[in-house]
Parts: structure tokens; sequence; C-alpha cells
């Protein structure tokens, strides 16, 4: 497998006025990592003018188009569903009555209703093609967008560049690899995953600080005493593994001493009413702990909306159990979207950083036009749709359109890997930047060819 | 960039040229008959040394034929003939010449298409039958073939039929919808195929105006594939052509290789493309694989480094056993030097690590050192070997092939009797047969026979067939549930019938608790595609005849056991030898597949016969391993030699494990870990089932035991582990207990140098170096009385950190 070189391990020439070191003296021997990031800058793979921010919410579970984004209200009962469509701000849209909240902000993102693939209708494709841009089944595993971008643009801030919360993707019934790492890149560009539910409220990143009997003089003597015990076992040092470890201590050692990081992660400073008005539960809180991230410097955050779709009420409404019903949507993960996704918007246009955020609300697929013997809908990669706001995208824009049931795309196919390689684009990643596959032939971000959907911008 | 490639191809043609002049002319194949009119054949012609290829021709080549009217060549070798007789071809370059006698029959008459042998393949490349395009389980735009064409008689009457038979004009061949949308001159989502003037639309073209025939009993057997040459040994940058031939019951050879699918095992050594080219990248080894339809086929590659070593260093480098025999062999094709043997204290480090779960004590290193006899390392092994800290490791090794766990088995009381039941098998040393079969044959109470969960566990019978087949053959049959495999040979029919020795396995609520499993007498699995039972067969073997009172896994268990099984043998061996030598003979350790050889065959084909020798006999395969010269090298690559992570010259290091790692935190600083439902003083090695929790033993790696794949243990590093070491309460807490072993350091006010070798001891097992020594004494100098212990804390964490300790080397 191929892993990070050692001349890609540069010094960070002017971290120290960005990082906030508890003790500097620790930094003449940890070769800070900046992986990829200035060898990308030299090949022009990153546009620094251009450099954004991105924000996936991962509606896991797979949203009903035709519930929620892409009403049919013309449609026979058993296809247009319970749900009738509102207006929104924009004279072009309308959405799903479960979204009051968001429909007061829709000149600031756009509908991509032409969404499809063509793997099989489970949801781990659909999680990997929608992370990864890629299908791979339980081959080589391809990188998160997230990770991808972690690769490119490096870290800033001292702040991780891709956060996953609140918890990785579980169990959704097909085994295979969900797209949530870095695959191929190797471990060190694995988001930091926060395994942590903000809404509690004893909530804090686990491992994240030293414990108070750590001194700072502590931490600094255990550095340079292991570096220095490093020093007899030279022959680790060309064993790609060993040298993914002493990354990682390093960007623990980083990490752990930042400032900043402290402050991100402590989502009490914000205010009750501010909290409130996400929602005071595991995907609101995430979403408003995404905005703190991104005001500090974390590039990419991915927020996992549930973790599986079994035994809890999720956007996979088959109608039975141990799946969840179509109410849910109007009931519980309706609301629960509506709040976050409003409030996220919302306070990202007021600070400006929305300008530099691109925010993707997405699911994995669609689901059946017909309504189902247990009144729920069954998946279906045929069709669905994505909302894009931020980042340069324009507001109040429709993006293609299914038939007169939603079953299919007519206009303006867009498949996941041109939402990948739309995001790349937003966030100022050359679609031709290669990556180091295992093999030695280099696999470009996207496929060659695929386009952005340049309609969005 | 491409001025430096430029350079360096150049460089080789010089080289390659100076070859050609120094080795032999070969031409392959070494016979050639040609049955058909029109029928292409492609010839290779390369240079070689005793008959062995090492590359093909890189100046000129002249290519003659002796009768163009019967065989005509073309100038890159390709053979077309016309009509019957016998001709030479001649291939001369610069003053050296080699001939191949040709033989024509058949040529009368046009080619007769058949629609096994000519069409599918052609449906085949062209992407029809294949899973994006009409190939996938529902087909495309109405129009479904089967996955790479392995259902002859449904895609007959698919195309011939179906659609009102409107795909097909017989009448009028050019017409047919079938060719149309391939050359895209209706439209067709797939876009075009292929041209008017192509082979594959002459192909199929003939065959409608045949009659469009089906498949046919005359039709030859398709026997065997084959890609020639059949080894080769090339250097980096160069480009070699392969010819892949089919073999039929006829005696018919073709030349197939536009047709077939190529793959390569090792991309960073050899890539190759869509025609068949293989592109060197590398030193190393690699099998470029051929798949045509569902026979595959691979040819083993070899390119040696450049630097050569003298054969000497082989004659003199350790050699223990057959082992190191076989991979000094490898070596010697490949350039590599072996590393020196380790020294003792890696040695019994390393040797307790693999076979324990466990450090030796700084006692026992010590008297391992003092020891001067001559054979003390295989004395050390025989003693480990007996150790009982040696049924822990097993016993969870194989807990996590057989899935051990409470998500599995909720009753306690059976997933308590599973665990007595694999410890009971490693403290009496059960042969691996022995075992396997007690498995898949258990019947009665789950309380009591502990190996009748496995089928409590795999309830459903795919998941008994897929996971048994992974478990016990290190193989993934699962592709064939629904279609034939496309990577292997196994097909949809042999799932089935090997699926259905599992169908009479009943599983009921237990009298007395717990669950029965019994063996009834009736009940089948259905084929989905037939409709109907396929008769029990295990994958390869013979039918299984049912007679009253016999149960079907009787015969199961005979089959995977038996010798001639070369799957069973291969897996057990493939999953010791990666637990001892840090990598697999075959990676992943757990995907034996034709199309994914070992990387030394012969090493492979050896441990497999010692196993079979020693009746199955694990320890005593262990010991084989063990006393190798290649398990008691350095993890350092010899003098001047590149790192080696493939073909076992130098000891592969790796991470200690989850659980080794944590149990070694509780051994060095002398405070056991508690788990949650088990007695002070457990070690994570003696756990029971994978859902004890613990994040440290999460965040390293601990398989979950959800799914039979050693994809589950990983030991990759990450921020959350360091994070973890650093500022978690698992090694920090061990350090702080006053239990922990620096207490003693603290309270005694024991001189530094005495406190930092001890640490250095009971950590790594040796004394500090000087340097060592000076810098974690001067750590301790001047600090306060009540800053002393977080001192000594911070020595011995940064010991327990460092790569020394987090690796086994």
């Amino acid at each position: 497998m191929y892993r990070v070189d050692a001349e890609k391990k540069v010094h960070f020439c002017d971290g120290l006025s960005r990082r906030d070191f508890l003790h500097a003296g620790a930094l003449s021997y940890m070769g800070l990592t900046l992986p990829g990031y200035l060898q990308a800058k030299a090949y022009g793979a990153v546009n620094e003018k251009k450099e954004k921010n991105c924000i996936f919410l991962f509606m896991v579970g797979g949203p009903s188009q035709l519930d929620t984004f892409d009403m049919k209200p013309d449609a026979p009962a058993e296809i247009r569903g319970p749900y009738r469509p509102i207006r929104t701000n924009s004279p072009d849209i309308q959405i799903s009555e479960i979204f009051p909240r968001t429909a007061r902000h829709a000149d600031k993102f756009s509908i991509i209703r032409s969404m499809y693939h063509t793997g099989t209708g489970v949801h781990d494709i659909g999680h990997q093609m929608m992370q990864t841009g890629r299908q791979f089944l339980n081959g080589l595993e391809q990188p998160h967008a997230g990770c991808v971008a972690s690769y490119v643009m490096g870290e800033k801030n001292g702040m991780p560049a891709h956060v996953l919360m609140p918890r990785p993707i579980g169990p959704t019934g097909g085994n295979m690899p969900h797209g949530q790492t870095a695959g191929f890149l190797g471990k060190t560009f694995d988001p930091l995953v926060l395994n942590a539910d903000p809404s509690l409220p004893d909530f804090e990143v686990p491992d994240l600080l030293p414990p108070e009997y750590i001194s700072a003089m502590r931490l600094e003597r255990r550095q340079s005493l292991r570096a220095m015990v490093d020093q007899s076992v030279k022959q680790l040092d060309e064993n790609p593994d060993a040298r993914l470890l002493d990354e990682s201590f390093q960007q623990a050692y980083s990490l752990m001493s930042s400032e900043t990081a402290r402050e991100a992660f402590d989502i009490n400073q914000e205010s009750e009413a501010t909290r409130d008005k996400y929602g005071r539960n595991k995907f609101g809180q995430s979403c408003l702990l995404a905005r703190r991230l991104v005001e500090r410097g974390v590039r990419f955050v991915t927020v996992n909306m549930f973790e599986t779709v079994f035994n809890e009420i999720t956007w996979d409404i088959h109608g039975s159990a141990p799946f969840s019903p179509l109410e849910c949507y109007e009931d519980l993960v309706g609301p629960m979207f509506d709040k976050a996704y409003a409030s996220l918007l919302d306070e990202l246009q007021g600070s400006g950083l929305l300008e530099d955020t691109m925010v993707v609300a997405m699911g994995e697929f669609g689901r059946t036009p017909k309504i189902n013997p247990a009144g729920g809908r069954d998946h279906w990669p045929q069709a669905w749709s994505t909302l894009m706001a931020g980042g340069g995208v324009q507001g109040g824009r429709v993006i293609g359109a299914t038939d007169s049931i939603g079953a299919y795309p007519v206009d303006r196919p867009v498949t996941p890997a041109e939402l990948i390689a739309t995001v790349y684009h937003g966030i100022g990643i050359d679609l031709e930047t290669e990556l180091p596959s295992p093999g030695a032939r280099p696999v470009p971000v996207v496929d060659y060819g695929t386009e952005p959907v340049l309609e969005l911008f | 960039m491409t001025g430096s490639m430029r350079w360096v191809s150049l460089s080789l043609l010089v080289v390659l040229a100076a070859v050609v002049s120094a080795g032999e002319l070969l031409l392959l194949p070494p016979a050639l008959e040609l049955r058909q009119q029109g029928q292409e054949h492609q010839l290779l012609l390369g240079v070689g040394e005793d008959g062995h290829w090492t590359g093909p021709v890189t100046e000129a080549i002249h290519w003659a034929t002796s009768d163009g009217a019967l065989v005509t060549v073309d100038e890159g070798g390709k053979l077309t003939a016309h009509a019957d007789g016998d001709v030479t071809i001649t291939a001369t370059v610069g003053d050296q010449a080699i001939t191949r006698r040709v033989t024509v029959t058949g040529a009368g008459a046009p080619p007769v298409r058949s629609f096994v042998n000519d069409v599918q393949p052609v449906l085949y490349k062209t992407g029809c039958s294949t899973g994006p395009c009409h190939g996938a389980a529902s087909g495309k735009n109405g129009f479904n073939l089967s996955l790479r064409g392995y259902d002859h008689f449904r895609d007959h009457d698919v195309l011939t039929r179906q659609a009102k038979g409107r795909r097909i004009s017989t009448v009028n061949p050019a017409d047919s919808l079938f060719l149309l949308k391939p050359l895209g001159d209706v439209p067709h989502e797939g876009g075009q195929r292929f041209d008017a003037d192509s082979l594959d639309y002459r192909i199929l073209f003939d065959w409608i105006s045949q009659g469009a025939p089906g498949p046919d009993p005359s039709d030859a057997a398709f026997e065997r594939l084959e890609i020639v040459p059949g080894s080769m040994e090339l250097q980096p940058g160069v480009k070699q052509p392969l010819l892949v031939q089919a073999h039929y019951g006829d005696g018919t050879v073709r030349d197939v290789t536009r047709w077939v699918k190529f793959d390569t095992s090792e991309d960073t050594v050899a890539v190759v493309d869509e025609a068949g080219t293989v592109t060197v990248q590398k030193a190393g080894s690699a099998a470029i694989t051929a798949w045509y339809a569902s026979k595959v086929a691979l040819t083993e590659l070899n390119v040696p480094r450049a630097e050569a070593v003298a054969p000497e260093v082989y004659q003199v480098a350790a050699n223990h056993n057959y082992i190191d025999e076989r991979i000094h062999a490898k070596l010697a094709q490949l350039n590599i030097a072996p590393a020196a043997l380790c020294d003792d204290t890696t040695f019994i480090r390393r040797a307790f690590i693999d076979t324990l779960g466990i450090l030796p004590t700084p006692e026992e290193v010590s008297a391992f050192l003092e020891d001067g006899a001559a054979d003390k390392r295989a004395a050390l092994i025989d003693t480990i070997l007996s150790r009982p800290e040696f049924v822990d490791y097993w016993t969870y090794q194989w807990s996590d092939l057989l899935l051990i766990s409470s998500k599995n088995l909720k009753d306690s009381k059976e997933l308590n009797a599973f665990y007595r039941f694999v410890r009971e098998a490693v403290e009496e040393n059960r042969p691996w047969d022995a075992f396997v079969r007690d498995i898949v044959t258990a019947t009665g109470n789950t309380q009591q026979n502990g190996a009748a969960n496995y089928f409590v566990l795999h309830r459903e019978i795919p998941d008994l067939t897929e996971t048994t087949s992974q478990a016990f053959l290190g193989m993934s049959i699962t592709c064939a549930r629904c279609h034939n495999h496309p990577l292997e040979k196994w097909t949809q029919d042999q799932y089935y019938g090997f699926a259905n020795l599992f169908s009479r396995v009943r599983v009921k609520n237990g009298k007395s608790g717990g669950n029965d499993v019994v063996a009834a007498s009736f009940g089948d699995v259905l084929h989905p595609l037939r409709g109907k039972p396929k008769a029990p067969q295990p994958l390869d073997g013979d039918v299984v005849v049912d007679e009253p009172g016999k149960d079907r896994r009787d015969a199961l268990a005979t089959w995977l056991t038996a010798p001639e099984n070369p799957y069973f043998t291969r897996a057990i061996v493939n999953r010791v030898w990666k637990n001892f030598m840090g990598r697999g003979l075959v990676e992943p350790v757990d995907d034996l597949r034709l199309t994914n050889p070992a990387t030394n065959e012969p090493l492979m084909s050896a441990l497999c016969l010692d196993l079979q020798e020693q009746g199955y006999d694990l320890k005593g395969l262990m010991r084989s391993i063990m006393q190798s010269a290649a398990y008691q090298r350095a993890a350092q690559a010899a003098e001047g030699a590149e790192p080696d992570r493939i073909h076992y010259s130098q000891y592969i290091a790796r991470r200690l494990s989850a659980e080794v790692l944590l149990d070694s935190y509780a051994q060095v600083t002398g405070v056991p870990t508690a788990f949650a439902g088990y007695p002070t003083g457990y070690r994570a090695l003696q756990l029971r089932d994978s859902l004890v929790a613990s994040y440290f033993l999460d965040a390293f790696g601990r398989p979950e035991r959800r799914q039979t794949c050693s994809c589950e243990r990983t030991e990759d590093a990450s921020i959350a582990q360091t994070l973890h070491l650093a500022n978690g309460d698992t090694l920090n807490s061990k350090l702080r207990d006053e239990a922990s072993f620096l207490t003693h350091y603290v309270a005694e006010a024991v001189a530094d140098e005495v406190a930092v070798e001890a640490i250095f001891r009971r950590a790594f097992g040796r004394a500090p170096t000087p340097s060592e020594q000076a810098a974690c004494v001067s750590a301790l100098d001047g600090v306060a009385a009540e800053e002393r212990r977080g001192a000594l804390e911070d020595i011995a964490w940064a010991l327990l950190t460092s790569k020394e300790f987090l690796y086994n080397h």
C-alpha cells in the first residue's frame, strides 16, 4: 500500500504564530506534517484564492424526493404522498410543508432534483458514491471527499482538516464500507471522528486535551524523551506503518496544544437561544458545532444525521419495523432537519461565512414513487434531490427535473461523481489533481471527464 | 518529467539490445494448428535464457511465410489462415532466425460461429453482458443477459425470442437490432461498441447469417485457458504483449487474447492493459491473470532488482529448514539478499508476542541470554509452545475466526459453551481437520456441545455456505449466490450444490434451554434460477447421495478435510504463516483464488505438505515456521539492500495488536485492566466476548466479529490512537496507579540510574544505552521529591509509546 513518503513531511514555516503552542521547544524535532499541501500548491492543484470549506449534512437513510424537495402534487395519491408543497422565499422553488423554516432560506440554496445512480439500491453503495464519487463495493477503498480535501489542502489554523461527527455510519445492511475514511490515502488523512454527542450536557471530545495532572512541562518532557528513545530503532524509520504512527503522534501533539481547538469544540460558549434554535438533539447540535469548527479553520465537516437505519427513526421509511414510517417525516425527522439546516444557513449568512462555505445536504438515494403496501416507500436510486448552498453556489435555482411521478430524471441528470466534482470545484480543488493510489498509477480526484454542475455557480 | 522518462527508456533499449545478442530467440507457441478460414493467431517472439522468457525482442523483426496463399503473417507477427496445408513461418532478427511450422485444416469452408464459443466472448468484451450494462441483475432497458455470459440457454432465448424476436433478423442480418444498436446506427444508451469492419461485428453477423443457432452439444468443449508465456522474468520499463489461448476438447487451440479480461495481482510491479500488454513498473513479483468465458489463467512475473546479489550470499545465509530453501530460491530470482539473524533479546520478545501475546519478563530475558546452549532458540520454541498463555492467545484467534461474541450469541451459556469448545481444542492441540469437522458436523444442545453454536450464529443457508467457505477454505464465494463468480471458476450451480449440504440442519429451541441442532431427513434449498434444488455437492467434489440416517454434513466434512482438497490446507497454513511472518503468502489472508496466487507457491506447497504430514498438528507447523531462519531474521534489510516487505528476506515489523498492546501495558506497569464482568487480572486475550467494552481495544483495531473477514482487524495508526495514548485514561491511569511498579522507585528513593534501568528492562527487555541512560537520569535530576513520581511516569510513558515498544520487530 502506498504511504506518505518522508519527502512529503515539511516544516511549518509560519506555523508558530498560527499555532498556540504550549512549548515551542518541542517543535524542533517535530517535522510538522502538511501532507501533500505544499506539493499540491506547487502543482497548482489548489487555488488559494478560491479555497473554501465544506459541510456535508448526510441525511442517512435516503429521504424521499416526493415528500421533501421534489413534490408532485398533481400525481395520484399513491404517488404524491401525504404532504403538500409550500411556497418559499424563492419564486421558482416549492418544497414540502415539513420544512417551513427551510422555506424561508430558499434564496440561499439551490436544489438538484435529478440525482441518480446506477448502482444497486442499498444504503452502503449510495454512501460510498455520495462521499467518494465512486463505487468500489469491497474493493480498494476510495477516499471520502473530506479526506481528499485533507490530503490536497492540508490543515489550516492548527485544526484538523476534516472532522466527522457525531459518529461514523454503522451497519445499514450490506456490510460494505461506507466510504467515510481516507481509504487508500491512509489513516493519516482519516477524519477526526468526534465519537461523542454534542447534545449531551457533559459533552466533551474524548482525549482531545491532556488530563489536568499532566502539565505543559510534563508534556514537553514526555515528547522529548519519546523522540530520544526512538533514536534506537532507526530501522523502523523505513517501515511505512511506523512512519504513519509518528505522524499521528505529531498531529495529536499539535491538536492538543491548540487553544483554538479547545474553543472550537466548546459548544457551551453558545447561548441557550442559539442552541435551542438548532434543535436540542444530536443532529442539531452537530450542525451548530460544525459552524464553530468551520469558523476556526476546519476545512471539511461531515455530519451524519443518523448512524444506522435499523430500530431508529430515520429517512429510511419502508413503513414497517425495524425501519421507519412515512409519518416520521412530519413528526420527527423533518423538523429535526428543518431547524438545524435553516439555522446553519442563516448563521453562516449572517457571519459572511456562507460565501466561503459550501453546505451540501444529501441522502444516498431516493424512494419508490409509489407508496408500498406498508404505507412507506422503498429504495430508489434512480432519482432523488440534493440541496446545495454556499461556497459560490447561487441560491434559488432548480437544477434538473424528474418525470411526472419523480421516478427518473428527464432533464440534466446528475451522478454522485458529478456532485463530488461540484464540491471539489466549489472548494478550489483542481479536478485533475492526482492522488497516490496503492498502485503506481495515480488516480484523479474524480474520473477524467467528470464535469461539475456549473449551473449552480 | 517526460524528458527523464525518455532517457530511462532509451537506456533500457540499449540494455535490451545487448540482451538479445546475448540470449537466445524464443518463439511461442511451440506448436500451432489453425482450423478455421480467416482464423487469426498471434506469435510472440522474445529472448530467453535456457528456454525461460526474459523479454520481448525490441529490435526490428522480419516476419515471413513460406506460402502466403495458405497463411499470411503481418508485421506484428499475427497469422491469418487462408487455405489448408503446411507452412513455415520465419522470424528474423539481425542475423538470427527462428521458424515455426504451422498446419491449417478446415479452411475450405467459411467458419461456423458458435453461440457459446464465439458470440458470448464478444458480448462480454464489448461490454454488453457486463455489470454496468445488460449483464446487470435486471438488465438495461428490458434487455437482460447473464453476467459475463454464463447462462447460454437463457441468453440465447433472450436474443432470439424475447422482444418478439426483433433483436435478430436471420433474413436480413444487417437489419438486426442486435447489430444496429452496438454500431450506433440506432440510438443506444451504451453508445457505439464496434465498427462494421471489426472482427467482433463479423462474428455476430456470421452467426446471425447462419441462423443464430443456440448452444449445441456439438460445440467444442472449452477445457482450459492458458497465458503465453507461462512465466517471465522482465526488467522495469519493459512492455511485454501476452498471448492467451483457449484449449478445447477436440484439440483446437485458439488465440482469444482480444476477448480476455486481464488483471494484475500487484500493480506496483506491473500493470496490464485491455489488449494484454504488460508494462513493468519496478522490481518485485506479480501474477498477471486472464479471465475468459468463466475460466481463468495466470502467468508469473519476476522482476529482479537491478543490483545483482552474488550466489554465495544465499549459500552462506542461515538455512534451518525447507522454508529457508524455498525463500532463498525466490530471493535469488529477485536479487534480494536475506537479512542477518536477529539478536536473542529481539528473538525472545518476538516469539513471545507471536505465540503467546505477552512479553517475556526481564528475568526470562536474562535467563535466555545467559543460556549458552547452541540450540537454545529451538529449546525456547518448545517451551513457549507448551505454555498456558498459548491457549489464551490461540483460543482468541480462533474466536475471531468463528465470530464468538454476545452480539451473535445472546445466551451467555451458549457463548461460554462455544468458547469452551474452542479452548479445549487448543488445549489438547486437536488437529485442525478434526476441529473443523467437529464444527461443521456439530449436533446436540448448544449449551452442552459448544461447536453446535456455529449453526445458531449462522442460521441462514447462504450465510452458512459463505461463512464455511470463508473461514475454512479462505475463499469468498458470495458472488456465486446470484451469478457465476466473475473472478473465479465457481458457478452458481456449484454454489447451490454446496449450499444444499446445509439444508437439513435444523435449529430448535432446546428443552432444557439453549438450542438443539439436529440433522433432518428432508429439506432442500432451491436454485433461484432453476426453481429446483441442485443435488448436494461440495464445491468441486462429487455429488452426495442421501442415505437414511446419514447427515449430508459428514460428506461435507470429509471433502473439506480430504488431503486432495487444495483449499483447506492452504487456508489454515496461510493464516498461521501470517501470524508469525507478518504477511500472508496470499494477501488478503482469506482471499485465496487462482487469480490471487501465493507470492511463493513452492513454499506454500511445502508448508501444506508439512502440515498434512504432521496430521494437521498446528503446533508442529508453528514449530517449523519458528525454527526457520526466515522467522529469526532481523527486521532490517541486509547491509545496503532496499527494504523488503513481501518476500521474507527480513522480519516484517508490525504494531502489536490491540489486545496484546493493552495486555503489555498491564504487564509492564503491573496494573491489570478492569473488564466489566471479569475478575481482576483477566487479560484482554482471555476475554470470551468481543463486545466487552473497551475504548482502547476499539481504537486500536479490535475486530468486531460481525463478519468472517480478516479485514475486520486493523493495525493502522490513527490520531484517535495517539490522542488516547497521550491523554486517555488507559496508559496514564496505569502509570499513576499505586499498584504500578513505579511506586517502588518513588517510595524507596532508589538511585536514578537503577530506576531508569528498571524501566528499560521492563519495557524493552534490555538495558538503556549510555545516552538513553544519561537523558533519562537528567530528567530526574534535581526534580523535587513530590515531582519525582511524575518524572518517572514520563520516562515510562516515553518508552511505552515509543516505536520500539509498540512494534513487534
